[in-house]
C-alpha cells in the first residue's frame, strides 16, 4: 500500500509544468536582456513625438553601474529641446520629466498636468517677492482669477469711436441700400484676410500711417486663424463711411495722417479751379449774411490761391470736425496748423500671458460667447468673453473641453527658444529598419 | 467545489467590490489624449489591488500544502480564491484602460486571460463533475489507489476463472463423491467458454481498459455477451460469470472515473503553471513601471 508515496502522472505534470513555464519566463526576460532590448521593462510605449528612441533608453535614462536607472536628466532633454525658462523671477524650476511624463502612450507631451503648475503657482514665490500674478491658483475651474483685463475695470483702451450696438442693427444703410452686418464683415483673422470685403472701398487709397496696437501683434509662429487682424478702415469702413471732402469733386481723402492729407486736398483744388475758373466768382449768399453787419457785395471774385485758401479751409474744417471725427480722436494744438490724430489703440491680443484660438472655438457662434457685442455702444466697453464664459466648457470631466493649465498657458516661450545640435545620427535611431532600397 | 448559497455573501461583496471600481474607473479614467491610465493613481490602485488578489489566489496553493496551517477554513480561502482571482481580472483591466499593451505588459494580460478564462472553466467542472462522478461511479475510489484497485480486480478475475476450472477438474476426476450438486453437473469442457472468454475479451479489456474496440468496454454490449457465455455454460459457474461481471463493471467504473478525474484536476495543468509565470513576471512589470 505505498499507491499514496508514489506521484500521480497528473500531479508529477503539474510540477513540472509549474516549474518549466516560470523558468520559460525568466528565459524571455533574460533573453531581451541579452538582445539589450529593454523595452520589455518599459511602462509603456513613448509619446509619437519620442517613438523613434523607443530602443534607445540612454537617450533619456542616466546609466548607473551598467544598469538604466529610472532617472532622467535634464541635459539629455536639452540635448534636443532647449526651451526656456518660465520666468525671470522663477525661484524653483522643475526637471522636464517631473512634467513632461513619458511612457504613457500616444499622449502629447505638451499636455501637462495642473500639479506641474500649480506646485509653484498653488502658492507663488517670486525672487523678490514681487508679482502681477495672482498669488494662488490650484486650478481653472476653482480658483483661477478673471482674466486681468477685465479685472482692472479701466475698460478697452482703444481710441476709434465704434458703435457695435448701431453696426448690428438691421436694416443699417449700407452703400447699395439696407445691410445687416456680421461681425465677419470687420473681424478676420490674417489668414482669412484675403477673402473679399463686403464693405471695402476700392476708390480709397489706404494711406501709409501705421496701425497704432495697443500690444504687440502675437507672434509669427501663432497660428494664422488664432488671432483676429485688426480692422481696418479700406477693408471694413470705406464703403460706408467714404472720405469725400468736397460736394464739387467725386475723388476722395486717403485715409492717412492730415499731414498727408492736406497737400492732398490742395492739390485736388488747384486742379479743380485751373478747370473751372468761372468759379473764382462767388455769388452772395445771402444765408451767411450776420445781422446789424453790413450787407456785403452780391460777387465776391477770388484768385485761384484765395479760392483755393478758403475753399481748403472749408474742407479741412469738414473733413476734421466731422468725417474723421466720426471714428478718431483728433487733438488740436494751439498753433498747429493741423490736428493731431490719436493712436487708435485697437488691441489685438487681450491676454499676453495665454494663448487662444478662434478657430478652435469655430464651432460656437461669435455672439454667443462675445455676447455684449450686440449691445455695446461705447469704445471702452471691453468685449472680451470672462472666464465664466470658458467655463461653460472648459471644465473637469469626461465630456468637456480641456481645463488644465496648459490648454492656454505655456511654461516655455517659444520666441526664447534657442538653436540645438544634436548627437544622434539617422543610423542610431532606425535598427531595426530595413536598409534603403537603391534605385537608379 | 460546489457554487451554492454559501457563496452569496462572496458574490455579493464581488459584485460591491467590481461596482465601486467601476465607478472608480468611469470618474477617474483620463481621456485618451491624456495617456495610459496605469500610471495613474487611481490606476495604480487597480494595479495593487489586482496583483494583490493575484497572490492572496496563489496562497491557495501553499495553503493546501501546509494544511495544519490555522489560517482560516480550507473552504473560505477556496471561495476567496476563486472570487477574489475572479476579480484580478476587470480590476487589472481597469488598471491597463482596457488596452492590451505591448512586450511584457500584452504577455501578462493574456496570461491573465488564460488564467482567470481556465480557473472559471475549473471551477465550472468543479461545480458540476462531483455530482456526475457520484451518480456515474458508484465504486469510486481513491484515485491515487486506482492502479492498484485494476490490479487487484485482475488478480482477483485470474483466481475466480483458474478455480472454475479447477472445481470442474475436481468434478471430472471424482465425480462419484458428488459433494454438490452444482459440481457434479459440470464436466471439464464445459468450463471451456469461460476460459475461452476470459482469455479472449476479459483479459485484454482488464489489461487496458482505454483500448479502442474492447466490448467489454460498453456495459450494454458487455451484459450481451455475458448473458451469450451464461447460455454456453452450465448453471454452475454463473455465480463466478457474476462475479466477472461485476469486476468487468468496477473496471469502467474505474476508466469512468479517470476520465472524470482528469476533467476535473487536467485544467490544473494550465492553471497552475500559468499563474505562476503570470506571478513572476507581474512582479517584475510592478517593479520596473514603478521605478521608471
Amino acid at each position: 500500500m505505498d499507491y499514496f508515496q508514489r506521484q500521480h502522472p497528473l500531479r508529477r505534470w503539474r510540477l513540472l509544468l509549474s516549474v518549466a513555464l516560470p523558468a520559460l519566463a525568466v528565459v524571455y526576460l533574460a533573453w531581451h536582456g541579452v538582445r539589450g532590448d529593454r523595452r520589455v521593462y518599459s511602462a509603456g510605449t513613448l509619446a509619437p513625438v519620442h517613438a523613434v528612441l523607443t530602443r534607445q533608453c540612454a537617450a533619456c535614462h542616466v546609466t548607473q553601474a551598467g544598469f538604466f536607472s529610472e532617472q532622467t536628466a535634464d541635459e539629455k532633454c536639452m540635448s534636443c529641446h532647449d526651451g526656456a525658462i518660465h520666468h525671470a523671477a522663477q525661484v524653483f524650476t522643475p526637471s522636464c520629466a517631473s512634467c513632461h511624463t513619458e511612457h504613457r502612450g500616444v499622449i502629447s507631451l505638451a499636455a501637462t498636468s495642473d500639479a506641474a503648475c500649480t506646485q509653484c503657482h498653488g502658492n507663488l514665490t517670486t525672487r523678490g517677492n514681487a508679482t502681477q500674478f495672482a498669488r494662488q491658483i490650484d486650478s481653472f475651474a476653482d480658483d483661477h482669477p478673471e482674466f486681468a483685463a477685465l479685472r482692472s475695470g479701466h475698460g478697452d483702451s482703444g481710441t476709434i469711436q465704434l458703435n457695435h450696438y448701431r453696426h448690428m442693427q438691421p436694416n443699417l444703410l449700407g452703400p447699395k441700400g439696407p445691410v445687416q452686418m456680421a461681425c465677419a464683415d470687420c473681424h478676420r483673422s490674417p489668414a482669412d484676410a484675403n477673402q473679399p470685403w463686403p464693405y471695402s472701398d476700392a476708390q480709397t487709397q489706404p494711406g501709409n500711417a501705421p496701425i497704432v496696437a495697443a500690444k504687440p501683434d502675437p507672434p509669427a509662429s501663432t497660428p494664422t486663424r488664432a488671432y483676429m487682424a485688426t480692422p481696418t478702415y479700406v477693408r471694413t469702413c470705406a464703403a460706408c463711411h467714404t472720405l469725400q471732402f468736397d460736394k464739387v469733386l467725386a475723388e476722395r481723402v486717403p485715409h492717412d495722417t492730415p499731414e498727408v492729407i492736406h497737400p492732398f486736398v490742395v492739390a485736388k483744388l488747384q486742379s479743380y479751379i485751373a478747370a473751372h475758373p468761372a468759379e473764382l466768382r462767388l455769388p452772395r449768399d445771402p444765408n451767411r449774411d450776420l445781422p446789424e453787419k453790413p450787407i456785403p457785395a452780391d460777387y465776391r471774385v477770388l484768385t485761384p490761391a484765395q479760392w483755393v485758401a478758403e475753399r481748403t479751409a472749408e474742407d479741412e474744417q469738414l473733413l476734421w470736425r466731422k468725417t474723421c471725427k466720426q471714428c478718431h480722436s483728433l487733438i488740436f494744438n494751439e498753433g498747429a496748423p493741423l490736428p493731431r490724430i490719436a493712436p487708435s489703440n485697437i488691441t489685438a491680443q487681450y491676454m499676453p500671458h495665454a494663448n487662444f484660438d478662434h478657430s478652435q472655438h469655430a464651432l460656437v457662434s461669435c455672439i454667443s460667447c462675445h455676447a455684449a457685442a450686440t449691445t455695446s455702444q461705447q469704445t471702452a466697453d471691453l468685449l472680451l468673453p470672462g472666464i465664466a464664459t470658458c467655463r461653460a466648457c472648459h471644465r473637469p470631466g469626461t465630456e468637456t473641453a480641456e481645463s488644465r493649465c496648459f490648454e492656454c498657458h505655456a511654461y516655455h516661450d517659444p520666441a526664447q527658444r534657442k538653436p540645438v545640435h544634436s548627437s544622434f545620427s539617422l543610423s542610431d535611431l532606425v535598427i531595426s529598419a530595413a536598409p534603403p532600397v537603391i534605385t537608379k | 467545489m460546489r457554487i451554492d448559497h454559501t457563496h452569496k455573501s462572496w458574490l455579493v461583496a464581488s459584485l460591491a467590490i467590481l461596482g465601486a471600481a467601476a465607478l472608480l474607473y468611469a470618474v477617474a479614467r483620463p481621456p485618451a489624449s491624456r495617456g495610459s491610465m496605469g500610471g495613474t493613481a487611481p490606476g495604480l490602485a487597480f494595479g495593487a489591488i489586482g496583483f494583490a488578489f493575484m497572490i492572496f489566489a496563489a496562497l491557495l496553493g501553499a495553503r493546501k500544502k501546509v494544511p495544519v496551517w490555522r489560517i482560516g477554513r480550507a473552504q473560505t480561502w477556496m471561495r476567496g480564491h476563486l472570487w477574489l482571482g475572479l476579480l484580478s481580472l476587470p480590476l487589472i483591466l481597469f488598471h491597463s484602460g482596457f488596452r492590451y499593451g505591448h512586450g511584457l505588459t500584452a504577455l501578462l494580460m493574456t496570461l491573465l486571460i488564460v488564467v482567470v478564462a481556465s480557473g472559471v472553466f475549473g471551477a465550472a467542472l468543479q461545480h458540476y463533475l462531483p455530482r456526475v462522478i457520484t451518480r456515474e461511479v458508484t465504486m469510486e475510489t481513491i484515485y491515487e489507489e486506482m492502479d492498484h484497485v485494476r490490479a487487484q480486480l485482475r488478480e482477483e478475475a485470474e483466481q475466480l476463472v483458474a478455480g472454475a476450472a479447477e472445481e470442474t477438474a475436481v468434478a471430472a476426476v471424482g465425480g462419484s463423491s458428488g459433494s454438490t450438486a452444482a459440481a457434479a453437473a459440470v464436466s471439464e469442457d464445459d468450463a471451456a467458454p469461460l476460459k475461452n472468454f476470459f482469455e479472449r475479451q476479459m483479459a485484454p479489456f482488464l489489461a487496458n481498459p482505454r483500448a479502442h474496440g474492447l466490448a467489454l468496454a460498453d456495459a450494454a454490449r458487455a451484459h450481451n455477451a455475458f448473458s451469450q457465455l451464461r447460455m454456453l455454460v452450465p448453471p454452475a459457474l454463473h455465480e463466478t460469470i457474476e462475479d466477472l461481471e461485476n469486476i468487468c463493471e468496477e473496471q469502467r467504473q474505474l476508466s469512468r472515473q479517470a476520465q472524470l478525474h482528469l476533467w476535473l484536476h487536467g485544467w490544473l495543468l494550465l492553471h497552475i503553471p500559468l499563474s505562476l509565470a503570470l506571478l513572476l513576471l507581474g512582479a517584475v512589470h510592478a517593479v520596473m513601471a514603478l521605478r521608471y
